[in-house]
């Protein structure tokens, strides 16, 4: 890993100016980002450098047994500008409460080193990403009636660095990539409407020379898309592959099991069965090339790995500073900022840290391929892509419109489903049916996607909700 | 700092710069502050809007677009960004227009409300706050209830070298209560959220009233049925038509998607779409609505736009690169997220103007089915024409009454389908706009109304 740094982080600039009698941190970043958009194979605009410096002050007000915190964000790194960030802090936090007994910042260095650096991004942005896309995109010469229709590139180069009064000092690079792309396939048959599938990823790393491998898949599903009717209506075995799980997971486990939620009653308690015995679930800070993967969380706690889930049974839950300090544990490393709308802000200096999870990794199961999954199910659906799941982090709800999947007839991927939807809950209490508890079958792989890594998943049944009518079926397999 | 407009010289003299390099240039600078409140039972947490300020240069490179964008409005950082810019120029064949009318407009607007919201300041806010929380936890089973109260105020100076300058400042507010019932390991939420551009008249639904029928509403769900499932009679409430309006029609008029070739509506335009009770807009000059814009970021005017009146689609939104394709004019619609994103064609306000139905005749015309309340999320399928609502709550509805409570339900269907079997649209009484945050497929988040009054049809319902 080699990344040029600037000559001083941001933070401890912004920490050598700060004048405060009370406990304080500075979360500072200097960001450079980098786009290509395209129409077709036509590049539309090119963007950068986009650059971005800017930090965020917090301070900490010990009251008795509560604690105060004032935190402000900016792009102004004047002695002005620090001064004013650093009064918004004091005086926000004369109004704040918030029951930690106290708050114990960091003040050592994270040891090990994680992989978290394209650095052939690094050293040479554009010519890179140019790159990329060209070895993207060069499939569709080759598909016939198929082409990208509407997507982008966008890699941003950061240096994250953080400070505080407990005299830490600490900084990394690191590199996200994120590509939006919808497939369009089109011809055929006149009166036939165009497929489109969309795709979305969120990657540390890019390789030119794979960047194609994917597209025919993706040209296909769009195809599919196109002959595809709706499903039955009916309570139905639905396969679940890593990209559609990591819609689904992360924002409901990466909530119910945090401090933050336990501090509002709707974390599950530690000994609690929430899945079937061969479920085991962790968070890992230190994943290798996870997009939230970092040597130090965002307010300098080293990272490291955390069983939520053991055989089914919830296990640990991850804790930020100030949660830590409501409960009296160690913070866990899970003290993350920007994370909203079920993606994370690139621009993290301007919030504040909350608890959450980083990379969720699902063990791989004994349960084999995708295939084997497929004839476990024997009959059922193999969920492609949803609209969007957007789950209910409270609640536990997830579920949207089917834009691709499958039958599965006798055990085999059949004819293509689209539109209805597929619904259910990720936990529930015991007699409730649930996406945890209802696990038939775990794949034998795992696949990173986003902040999830986990192998294809089986659950017993999942509410769908189609448009033939009467032609209800139930699950068959469990 | 006091004001956007003391960095102009500067910004000015950048633009004098990229004048000599290309045929076309503008920026783009913005400023952002505010406050805001967030409190539940156990903790209270004020907070400031970030000191953000940037700019965004953008150039005609002779076939496409140059970008590039500053943190530090400072002389120097700027012409780091300029830097950038005419490096990228250097190599253009050509020098040629761009494509479209550039604008002219010479003018400023600013959210002028007679009270403000910032006038609350921080320990107002956190007592209204904490009244909210107080009403809602006096239903029986809402132990908690989290409250969200906040409003900033965002400068947007655009200066083009066609001779256009706008400078614009808009006043968003917006307040939220999540009431929380708890109930033998369950919970379950509803929630009451209103936000507009404008002041303190914004907060005036936070009342006691509001907010306890919020902490039922919640309490009900608690002992709420699963919704029906499959294709069925469906009546929208005012904010889920709204989502419709935006999501599943409005995406599709975006006419950088009909240049793409990406839109389902492209083929369709001039033709009758739904009945003649259906009239659906986009309008920028809202007064008070939360996608409310005085100018968008190439300097044009915000507008109304009519994309379907009395049922016949008749038009799409653009911008100046789209106008000059498809033989039309800018309306209004280009919008950056912030100064660090590009811009796009994208809707304001979106809403479906009201009917002359009452929401009683509309659930006898259904008889059987369910009505979705509380929009919670959508998402376009500007190609496909597929449609994915999701509510939090519904109401069945049976023999041509409203019975049960029902739990949290996706809506999904053709979207041509959808609008051709509207058969009845509620009066002006209903009427409300919403706020809400929409993508431009996954990012660009801006601020976006959609409003409506009920609406009655059929689609494809299941449990989400």
């Amino acid at each position: 890993m080699s990344a040029a740094p600037s000559s001083v982080p941001v933070s401890y600039r912004i920490a050598d100016k700060l004048h405060l009698s009370a406990p304080w941190e500075v979360f500072g970043e200097r960001a450079r980002r980098y786009e290509l958009h395209f129409n077709g194979r036509v590049i539309e605009l090119v963007r950068g450098p986009l650059v971005v410096e800017g930090f965020g002050v917090r301070v900490f007000r010990t009251l008795g047994e509560r604690t105060a915190t004032g935190f402000q964000a900016s792009t102004d790194t004047s002695e002005k500008g620090i001064a004013h960030a650093a009064e918004d802090a004091t005086q926000i936090a004369t109004h704040s409460d918030f029951p930690a007994k106290k708050v114990d910042l960091p003040s050592a260095p994270p040891s090990g080193e994680v992989e978290a650096v394209d650095a052939k991004l690094w050293e040479a942005p554009l010519p890179r990403l140019r790159e990329y896309v060209d070895a993207l995109l060069a499939p569709f010469d080759s598909i016939k009636d198929a082409v990208p229709s509407f997507g982008s590139v966008r890699a941003t180069l950061t240096e994250t660095s953080i400070a505080n009064s407990a005299g830490l000092r600490t900084t990394y690079p690191h590199t996200t990539i994120e590509l939006e792309l919808a497939v369009k396939a089109f011809g055929g048959p006149e009166g036939v409407p165009p497929g489109e599938y969309w795709v979305n990823q969120l990657t540390r790393r890019i390789d030119p020379e794979d960047a194609g491998d994917p597209v025919p898949s993706w040209c296909s599903y769009a195809e599919d898309a196109r002959r595809a009717h709706a499903p039955p209506t009916g309570d139905l075995p639905i396969v679940l592959p890593a990209h559609v799980l990591a819609g689904i997971l992360p924002s409901v486990i990466g909530f119910r099991w945090t401090g933050g939620a336990r501090l509002r009653e709707l974390a599950p308690a530690t000994g609690t069965v929430v899945g079937v015995p061969g479920l085991h679930v962790t968070d890992d800070g230190r994943f290798p090339w996870g997009p939230s993967t970092a040597p130090v969380d965002d307010e300098g706690v080293a990272t490291r790995k955390r069983t939520l889930i053991a055989g089914g049974v919830v296990d640990e839950l991850l804790y930020d500073l100030l949660h830590a300090g409501a409960f009296e544990v160690p913070s866990s490393g899970n003290g993350l900022r920007g994370l909203s709308f079920g993606y994370r802000d690139w621009l993290r200096f301007t919030h504040a840290p909350a608890p959450g999870s980083t990379t969720l990794v699902v063990a791989p199961g004994t349960d084999g391929t995708d295939a084997e999954l497929a004839e476990i199910a024997g009959e059922g659906i193999w969920l492609q892509q949803l609209g969007w799941a957007n789950p209910d982090s409270i609640s536990g709800a997830f579920g949207g419109e089917i834009r691709i999947g499958y039958r599965i007839r006798n055990g085999k991927i059949a004819e293509p489903v689209r539109g209805g939807t597929i619904g259910g809950l990720v936990m529930a209490l015991p007699g409730t049916p649930s996406l945890l508890s209802g696990l038939v079958a775990i794949g034998s792989k795992a696949k990173l996607v986003d902040d999830l890594s986990s192998p294809t998943l089986l659950v017993k049944s999942l509410t769908v909700a189609g448009d033939a009518g009467g032609g209800s079926i139930s699950a068959g397999s469990g | 700092m006091t004001d956007l407009r003391d960095f102009e010289a500067d910004i000015d003299r950048i633009l004098t710069r990229l004048e000599r390099a290309a045929s076309f240039a503008d920026i783009v600078a913005q400023r952002v502050s505010g406050q805001g409140i967030r409190l539940d039972r156990r903790s209270t947490s004020p907070s400031m809007h970030a000191r953000l300020h940037g700019a965004a240069l953008r150039a005609w490179e002779g076939s496409h677009w140059i970008e590039a964008a500053s943190s530090d409005l400072s002389l120097a950082g700027l012409e780091v960004a300029a830097d950038g810019i005419e490096r990228a120029l250097e190599a253009a064949p050509v020098r040629s227009d761009p494509p479209g009318p550039s604008s002219v407009t010479d003018a400023e607007a600013s959210t002028n409300p007679p009270h403000p919201v910032s006038e609350l300041g921080v320990e107002g806010m956190i007592a209204l706050g904490k009244d909210v929380l107080g009403w809602a936890t006096q239903v029986p089973t809402v132990r908690d209830a989290i409250v969200r109260i906040g409003w900033s105020d965002e400068e947007r100076l655009y200066l083009n070298t066609a001779g256009a300058r706008t400078y614009q400042r808009v006043t968003r507010v917006e307040g939220t209560v999540v009431p929380l019932a708890f109930e033998d390991g369950r919970v379950e939420f509803d929630f009451l959220g209103e936000g507009g551009v404008g002041g303190r008249e914004c907060l005036e639904f936070l009342n006691e009233t509001r907010v306890k029928e919020a902490a039922e509403s919640s309490r009900s769900l608690l002992s709420a049925k699963a919704p029906p499932t499959g294709a069925m009679t469906v009546i929208l409430d005012p904010g889920v038509a709204g989502t419709f309006a935006h999501e599943s029609f409005g995406h599709g008029t975006e006419a950088d998607q009909f240049v793409r070739d990406r839109s389902y509506l492209k083929p369709i335009l001039g033709q009758v779409v739904g009945p003649e009770t259906l009239t659906l807009v986009d309008n920028g000059a809202y007064p008070g609505g939360w996608g409310t814009i005085y100018f968008d970021d190439e300097g044009n005017p915000g507008q109304r736009t009519v994309l379907v009146q009395k049922g016949r689609f008749i038009g799409a939104l653009h911008d100046r690169e789209t106008a000059q394709v498809l033989h039309a004019r800018p309306t209004g619609n280009t919008r950056r997220a912030d100064f660090l994103s590009r811009p796009f064609v994208r809707m304001t306000n979106t809403y479906i103007e009201p009917g002359t139905w009452t929401l009683d005749e509309l659930v006898k015309e259904a008889k059987n089915g369910v009505l979705l309340e509380r929009a919670t999320s959508g998402i376009e399928d500007p190609l496909g024409g597929q449609m994915q609502l999701k509510v939090k709550r519904g109401r069945k509805i049976e023999n041509g009454v409203l019975t049960d409570v029902v739990t949290s339900m996706a809506l999904s269907g053709k979207v041509l389908d959808f609008l051709k079997g509207i058969r009845g649209v509620s009066k002006a009484n209903d009427f409300r706009i919403e706020p809400g945050y929409c993508g431009k497929g996954h990012s660009d988040i801006v601020p976006a109304g959609t409003g409506g009054t009920y609406l009655l049809s059929d689609a494809i319902v299941g449990p989400a």
